[in-house]
């Protein structure tokens, strides 16, 4: 008796609960549409002032950079004539990307160059980080390579300060290798970037370059000069990485806005079927009311 | 005969009065590729100039077409550039190196250069005047270095500027 009382209500309440929520489902749809486009709009302002910001910074970069490849031309002419004669050394990677994210592939095209050139080299070559992001992606993959990392470099143009303190820090630490592969990212086009490298030869592998013979110079002169050539082929690849980057983050903010202003026309659209639905669901129930009376 | 006398030593005295590095002699026909580059500004890439003077750590030098490969490091100093004829520039530089490359080339990688002219007596000076306290001071070893490496700096530029 109990049982079948019980039984016969479920499907009662079940019949009560398909009218009202009906129209609560409209209006949770509606308001749920509603919070949505509200937030998708707030996504748009914020991407678009992004591109604005990354399109004025671009430009300065662009400028720092046409510096910044000459330099490091006239830094890599005395290697160009300097190659030396055995290959297969042991190499030191320093990665060069940055600490902030929003920036498409920038940072894991790096990462990615960097694990397929220290697997080809030497799967133990000692790998040196500077920014945050790499460090997070390489820790990943190779964690036991990692030997030093720096950050905060890479927020606004990169200073030859910066290069230098970095040269710096890498002859202090003590790792062993005989040259150094600059990764970094090169600025292709507005659209595009490619993962690149330099290689800066070191005091003995310099010595020992044939080329090197024909330059008449004092003793003393060539570990200041692998330093120094260390400095520069840094900060040409720091700020190249950098006027990459900047382009990569305008190019994603402006498809993200693009993406942004797509889905509020979708979502508007939904809104507004779906407010006219409910007011002619609204009117159905008057007018049927009324003509039952 | 005094007359003669007087010309021949004023010939013979000529010469000093003649720039280091500029020659009385012909047009020197043959060029040498200078790329004189800042990290934030390519001063001269891949030009055709005649000669050009650098204070290298060993002493100036002048540099012309054709010179042996050598690397030389900079001290602080004025670098002066002979595009053609009797034109010259000159940048006090702080540092940095210069290569003469087999293939004709001259390459000076400098930290900072600027024309003489950008540079104010004043400010060097009172930078001068630091330096030289910091020196006598008693900061740690690594600032009395760094002063040290100040002081040599703004003796040389002091110098330059003076004897424009």
């Amino acid at each position: 008796m109990l049982a079948r009382r019980t039984l016969a209500r479920i499907p009662a309440q079940q019949v009560v609960s398909g009218a009202a929520p009906q129209n609560a489902r409209n209006m949770a749809t509606l308001r749920e549409l509603e919070l949505r486009l509200k937030s998708v709009r707030n996504i748009e302002k914020i991407t678009k002032s992004m591109k604005m910001i990354a399109s004025t910074r671009l430009a300065k970069a662009q400028r720092a950079l046409q510096s910044g490849k000459q330099y490091g031309i006239a830094n890599a002419e005395l290697f160009a004539n300097t190659t030396p004669e055995e290959v297969g050394k042991r190499k030191l990677f320093v990665v060069l990307s940055s600490d902030k994210g929003l920036c498409g592939g920038i940072h894991s095209s790096v990462s990615k160059a960097t694990r397929a050139a220290v697997k080809e080299a030497d799967p133990e070559s000692p790998v040196m980080i500077v920014g945050d992001k790499s460090k997070a992606q390489l820790s990943r993959s190779i964690p036991q390579n990692i030997a030093l990392t720096f950050n905060q470099i890479g927020r606004d143009i990169p200073t030859f300060a910066d290069a230098a303190a970095v040269a710096d820090l890498i002859f202090k630490s003590g790792a062993k290798y005989d040259s150094i592969v600059i990764m970094y990212n090169k600025f292709v086009s507005a659209l595009s970037f490619e993962a690149s490298s330099i290689e800066v030869q070191t005091e003995t592998s310099l010595r020992e370059a044939p080329g090197f013979q024909a330059y008449e110079m004092e003793d003393d002169v060539v570990k200041d000069l692998s330093e120094f050539a260390l400095a520069n082929a840094l900060y040409a690849a720091l700020v190249e990485g950098h006027a990459a980057e900047t382009n990569a983050r305008r190019n994603a903010m402006d498809s993200a806005s693009k993406n942004a202003s797509d889905m509020i026309g979708r979502l508007q659209m939904q809104f507004n079927r779906g407010r006219q639905a409910s007011i002619t669901n609204e009117l159905v129930d008057i007018i049927t009311g009324a003509s039952a009376l | 005969m005094s007359a003669l006398r007087l010309l021949s030593s004023a010939a013979r005295r000529t010469p000093k009065s003649i720039p280091l590095g500029r020659r009385g002699y012909a047009e020197v026909a043959d060029k040498i590729k200078l790329s004189l580059v800042l990290p934030h500004q390519a001063i001269f890439t891949s030009a055709d100039v005649t000669q050009v003077n650098i204070a290298a750590a060993t002493g100036d030098m002048g540099i012309l077409a054709n010179h042996v490969p050598s690397i030389e490091p900079l001290r602080p100093g004025i670098v002066e550039v002979i595009e053609s004829g009797n034109a010259s520039k000159k940048w006090f530089v702080s540092g940095g190196f210069a290569t003469v490359h087999p293939n004709n080339k001259l390459t000076i990688n400098a930290v900072e250069a600027a024309p003489l002219e950008a540079f104010s007596a004043e400010a060097i000076r009172t930078n001068l005047a630091e330096a030289q306290r910091i020196t006598a001071g008693n900061g740690t070893e690594e600032q009395k270095a760094e002063a040290r490496i100040e002081l040599e700096f703004y003796e040389a530029l002091q110098h330059a500027v003076a004897t424009k």
